[in-house]
């Protein structure tokens, strides 16, 4: 019934255009056109309805709550359709239309930014909701979905460490200490507006002391643990809560085991255990350790000590935990994945070494780079010079290998949003990757 | 020069055009100010959504959002002032309502608000962190008109006399008092609280304080439980009709703790109507009423258990030390079960089966039970009166039940062992007189012994068993074996193992001769079929149904004791005989032989023998003759001896002693057990641990422990510690 009635009109800066309020309504209550078809608005429809606005852009926005699919003519600059887009309120719709549900093997280069930062990054972490942020030296950069950057974050301009987002508003930041200022630590700070929110401070028996913050870790439950240099003796994993700031623990670097210098935290949801990963070059040894927090216990512990005289290559690189399988997956210079189960007390036990063919160790590029690993959603990424691999299934098949001509070799990676963001030594550029829309039928 | 001066210029030109004219801004925010004033007047019809909606969205694009925003809470601050001077000037019920009308006229003119505002909203306020348009509507709103001076307490008095008069039974608008608390809900969970709710519990504490007492000073503790039950009802629709749900568990208990809590003592103690009353007189709901009532507060259970346990153990006290009651066994187990069964009804009918009443029932009885030392013959003296007659033409299942019962008294009982020891005894003799009614039932009660106590309990009773079958075989055996024994005489032997059957002193006598015949055939046909045996004759528990023919010709069956049968076979040979010829021929011994010739020569009825001189008592130079006048209208006669019912105050010593003495061996093996598997263990801790191993048979006393550990220092299984004289060593 009403089929006439749900046929409305609109006039858009001068091009008449007709649609239905069932279409409409795709738009949800709290856009434009949710407001303007509420009771409360009196919506007498002597003529068109007039919208001062750009016509080709409300077409595609048309479109895009007719199908649920985008398509930009070329002639259209993507940031007019952003922007009109927020006028509607209609910005998420068309966030979500842009790319689809991550998938390791179907991941398509987007494309990439070029910064003008000198030097090498140091890392790239993904947002949730799309956006990045890129740390180099002293400073980080921030870039939102759109991949508009917004106003740099720096921590006293002291070198960064690590840095990684509590949500798309806020992201924290780790950095040296600069001795005697005070400078440096960890901070938290505002994506959209680069603003310092809060500085994270670490007491020991009550007296505030400097830090350095190295790598970050973030727990469900509104925790942040990072690796902590004090100047004296207060080495190890400081934590602190997210939302009132205030620091509420501190796990004390046992003897001959190195906390505070950790280069990967990974906190384990099912375990309750954080994981602390120490690599080759930072220290001469690797030391990989689960430490739970409320008995101040470790409660796992590996290192290679005494194992590298028959296998000198394979030196650990990097270290992710994989709480399904129980196991923790590892990775040396030549991309050769290696695995150590987590139920089996460590104490040295042997890395299980995937046979996988090492072409790398023929052609090493002139700067190389460590690789890295990442998790998600059972798909295994490692990063190996210029290029980022996939491996699926139980037994960790190689299915894609993701690669771009220049830039160097790939530094860093991180997946979130639905992207996968990868930092390139060289250039001072970075790559977002990301899935097609599914498949029309 | 000039050059410099023109590219000065361009500049500045530049600037001029980038800097958006102010009074724009002022213009546009006019437009918007109208709007929402409009909106707020209800004169919204004539505005336009796309106009206001773009107007919004450039004074934000253009950098005016804090102006915008200020402008914002300016204007909204404004409007809520005016509504709060027109809320306070309303008199009376109007009050209420209006509030009610301008917070649904806020509402809405907020939604509209937020609508042209959106971009605002989702962009100047996000990047600032400021508060968005909704939740700053509802503070605006709290602020100004809520917590304002003439309507905070109003308000809140206004809601408190409208749930006093709907608890007094007055009818209110429960439509307008669900939405006026809704608003403290909206405006946040602290302002409910804080704003309402608390004030709400404390105003209902005082009315149900009040009312309690009132209640309480005029009412039966039944009555008050009734009324105590209502409230709790209302309440819990008080707030399904208007309060937020969570409300339900605070002013829950609340009422609780008024109508409850501060009254449990007084009501459980009540005088004529209290808990004591109730279970006199099996008031089950309203002891379920108290029950389900008592159970939402704290040690309302404990109380109300506590009462009944003290109740319970009185009450049984009584009934088991007084000793008129305790005259007859079989209806003071049968009192016993009566209360039981009256208990076990009140906690399954009014405390909800509730296993800690449970528990104190049980505890009450195993207290009382053993207050009186004769319960364990009692309760063996009821079975056997059960299993003797009383179960004639009771079904199966019943004869179960009543066995169940009487079950759970026994696992009342302390002194497991006696209660073993009687049992035995009755057991024997239901066995050998052949009274017992029912085997099934008797196999029965054996098992549930077996399961209660364990096998070794029972092994001997069922050594009691298995000798009557035996002596059955064997009988069979016997005259199959002597077929020219048909005729005569028939002679029943029981064998019996000693040991199984309850020891009795062998009182030996001379059979008749046609008797002692058989049974020396019995004994060599019995010897030979087993070796190494030996049988002895336990003449004091046999009977004899013999013949009599009387001087006029009268016939009769005599069942009568083995001794009696003796004395009577005497006088098939002669028709007088005095008591000396009778106790040499017999060689009864004198007591039994008195006891024997008194039943057959002095009860009316059953006189088959005439004393001369007659008298009561039997004595030394008396004579006997056959009763040539006996008459009796049954053609079989039993002449009993005069069976104990219960037993003498001497024989309760005796067989209490033999108890005693029955436990010496078992305390001590108790002992050695313990003391071998831990070597070295102080006084305290033997006593200890003997008790909880021996406390499924009987209660050990720790003097008689003391005197067993010496003994066994004295034979070397044990010594003392030379240091520590408390200490004791196992000496293997």
């Amino acid at each position: 019934m009403g089929l006439s009635n749900d046929r409305i009109r609109f006039n858009v800066g001068g091009r008449i255009f007709e649609t239905t309020a069932t279409t409409l309504a795709n738009a949800g209550r709290g856009s434009f056109f949710g407001a303007l078809f509420d009771e409360n608005w009196n919506l007498s429809q002597p003529e068109d309805l007039f919208i001062d606005r750009n016509p080709d852009c409300f077409a595609v926005l048309l479109d895009l709550l007719r199908t649920g699919d985008l398509n930009i003519p070329p002639n259209i600059p993507e940031r007019l359709l952003h922007k009109e887009a927020m006028f509607y309120g209609l910005i998420d719709h068309l966030r979500t239309a842009k790319w689809g549900p991550f998938d390791g093997n179907r991941l398509h280069l987007s494309r990439s930014v070029t910064g003008i930062a000198p030097g090498d990054g140091t890392a790239i972490r993904a947002g949730p909701d799309g956006g990045c942020c890129v740390a180099h030296g002293s400073v980080v950069h921030v870039f939102d979905w759109m991949l508009e950057e917004h106003p740099t974050i720096n921590l006293d301009y002291q070198r960064v460490n690590d840095v990684g987002w509590i949500d798309s508003g806020n992201i924290v930041l780790s950095a040296c200490e600069r001795l005697g200022r005070g400078d440096g630590g960890m901070g938290l700070f505002s994506s959209s507006s680069g603003e310092l929110r809060y500085k994270f401070q670490v007491s020991h028996d009550n007296q505030i002391k400097s830090y350095s913050a190295g790598a970050l870790s973030f727990s469900p439950d509104s925790k942040i643990f990072t690796s902590c240099k004090g100047r004296s003796n207060e080495y190890g994993i400081g934590v602190w809560d997210q939302i009132t700031g205030k620091q509420l623990d501190f796990f004390y670097e046992s003897p001959g085991w190195s906390l505070g210098d950790a280069d990967k935290l990974q906190w384990l949801s099912g375990k309750n255990c954080l994981l602390v990963a120490t690599l080759f070059p930072r220290k001469d040894n690797c030391y990989i350790s689960l430490l739970d927090f409320r008995d101040k216990n470790m409660v796992w512990s590996w290192s290679d000590i005494g194992f590298l005289a028959t296998a000198e290559e394979k030196r650990v690189r990097d270290a992710i935990a994989m709480e399904e399988s129980n196991s923790i997956c590892v990775v040396n210079e030549f991309e050769d994945l290696g695995f150590i189960d987590m139920r089996m007390d460590g104490g040295g036990s042997s890395v299980r070494w995937s046979s996988r063919s090492r072409l790398m160790k023929s052609k090493m590029p002139d700067e190389p780079c460590y690789p890295k690993l990442a998790l998600h959603e059972g798909q295994l990424f490692s990063s190996m010079n210029d290029s980022i691999s996939v491996f699926c299934g139980s037994d960790w098949v190689l299915t894609s290998r993701l690669k771009r001509s220049y830039g160097g070799s790939i530094c860093d990676f991180s997946i979130g949003g639905d992207r996968l963001f990868a930092l390139h030594s060289e250039e001072n550029v970075f790559d977002v990757w990301e899935t097609l829309p599914p498949p029309i039928i | 020069m000039s050059n410099q001066k023109k590219r000065n210029f361009q500049i500045e030109a530049f600037k001029q055009r980038v800097v958006v004219d102010p009074k724009y801004a002022d213009k546009t925010w006019k437009i918007l100010e109208h709007a929402i004033h409009e909106i707020y007047n209800h004169n919204a019809s004539g505005l336009s959504f796309e106009e206001l909606y773009r107007n919004a969205y450039n004074m934000v694009l253009h950098k005016y959002g804090d102006k915008l925003y200020t402008g914002l809470v300016t204007t909204m601050t404004f409007h809520l002032k005016e509504i709060c001077k027109s809320i306070e000037e309303a008199q009376g019920g109007a009050f209420l309502e209006l509030l009610n009308r301008k917070w649904n006229d806020h509402n809405k003119a907020l939604q509209m608000i937020r609508d042209i505002l959106m971009y605002m909203d989702r962009t100047y306020v996000s990047t600032t962190k400021k508060t968005h348009v909704h939740e700053l509507g509802l503070h605006l709103w709290r602020d100004n008109v809520v917590y304002s001076s003439k309507i905070q307490t109003r308000l809140l008095n206004t809601l408190l006399d409208l749930v006093h008069k709907e608890r007094t039974g007055e009818v209110i608008d429960r439509v307008l008092m669900r939405n006026v608390i809704k608003m403290f809900m909206d405006l946040g969970e602290s302002v409910y609280q804080d704003d309402f709710e608390k004030p709400f519990l404390e105003a209902s504490a005082e009315f149900y304080k009040v009312e309690s007492m009132e209640f309480i000073e005029s009412c039966d503790c039944g009555e008050y439980l009734k009324k105590a039950e209502k409230p709790l009802v209302e309440e819990v629709e008080r707030v399904v009709n208007y309060l937020d749900a969570k409300s339900e568990a605070k002013i829950t208990s609340v009422v609780e703790r008024e109508m409850i809590a501060n009254h449990v003592q007084r009501l459980v103690h009540m005088e004529n109507s209290g808990l004591v009353n109730m279970l006199l007189n099996d008031k089950y709901e309203d002891m379920g009423r108290m029950y389900s009532l008592f159970r939402r507060v704290a040690n309302g259970l404990v109380t109300v258990r506590d009462v009944m346990t003290l109740h319970l153990r009185e009450m049984g006290k009584q009934l088991v030390t007084d000793p008129e009651k305790s005259k007859d066994p079989v209806e003071f187990v049968q009192r016993l079960l009566d209360e039981r069964d009256k208990y076990d009804r009140i906690i399954n009918m009014a405390f909800n089966n509730d296993k800690t009443f449970q528990n104190a029932l049980n505890s009450s009885f195993e207290y009382f039970v053993n207050l009186n030392t004769r319960s364990p013959e009692f309760i063996s003296l009821f079975v056997d009166d059960k299993l003797r007659k009383g179960l004639k033409g009771v079904g199966e299942e019943d004869v179960d039940l009543i066995l169940d019962k009487v079950m759970m008294l026994f696992r009342y009982l302390q002194e497991k062992d006696v209660f073993e020891k009687y049992y035995k005894q009755h057991l024997a003799k239901r066995l050998l007189s052949g009274k017992t009614v029912s085997d099934d039932a008797e196999r029965n009660l054996i098992v549930k012994l077996k399961t209660e106590c364990g096998y070794q309990f029972t092994s001997k009773l069922e050594g009691m068993f298995t000798d009557m079958k035996t002596s059955h075989d064997t009988l069979l055996g016997f005259y199959n074996s002597h077929p020219e024994l048909s005729e005569g005489p028939t002679l029943v032997v029981q064998v019996l193992t000693t040991g199984s059957w309850p020891t009795q002193p062998t009182i030996q006598c001379n059979l008749p001769a046609e008797v002692s015949v058989l049974c020396e055939k019995f004994r060599s046909y019995y010897l030979g079929t087993h070796t190494g045996r030996r049988l002895s004759w336990q003449t004091n528990m046999g009977t004899a149904d013999i013949k009599a023919v009387f001087g006029k010709g009268q016939k009769h069956e005599l069942n009568v004791s083995t001794f009696q049968m003796c004395v009577l076979m005497l006088f098939n040979n002669s028709d007088r005989l005095s008591y000396k010829e009778i106790e040499q021929a017999t060689e009864i011994p004198a007591p039994d032989l008195k006891r024997c010739l008194q039943s057959m020569a002095c009860v009316k009825g059953k006189n088959v023998l005439r004393k001369e001189p007659m008298s009561k008592e039997i004595a030394e130079e008396d004579w006997f003759v056959v009763n040539d006048r006996f008459a009796s209208k049954f053609y079989k006669v039993k002449i009993g001896t005069v069976v104990a019912q219960k037993e003498t105050e001497p024989e309760k010593q005796e067989t209490r002693q033999r108890v005693e003495e029955d436990r010496k061996p078992q305390i001590e093996a108790a002992i050695v057990r313990i003391m071998k598997s831990r070597r070295v263990l102080d006084h305290n801790n033997i006593i200890a641990e003997v008790t909880k191993q021996l406390q499924t048979r009987f209660l050990a006393n720790p003097t008689e422990i003391k005197k067993r550990i010496e003994s066994l220092i004295e034979r070397d299984f044990l010594e003392r510690d030379n240091t520590d004289r408390k200490l004791y060593r196992y000496l293997a």
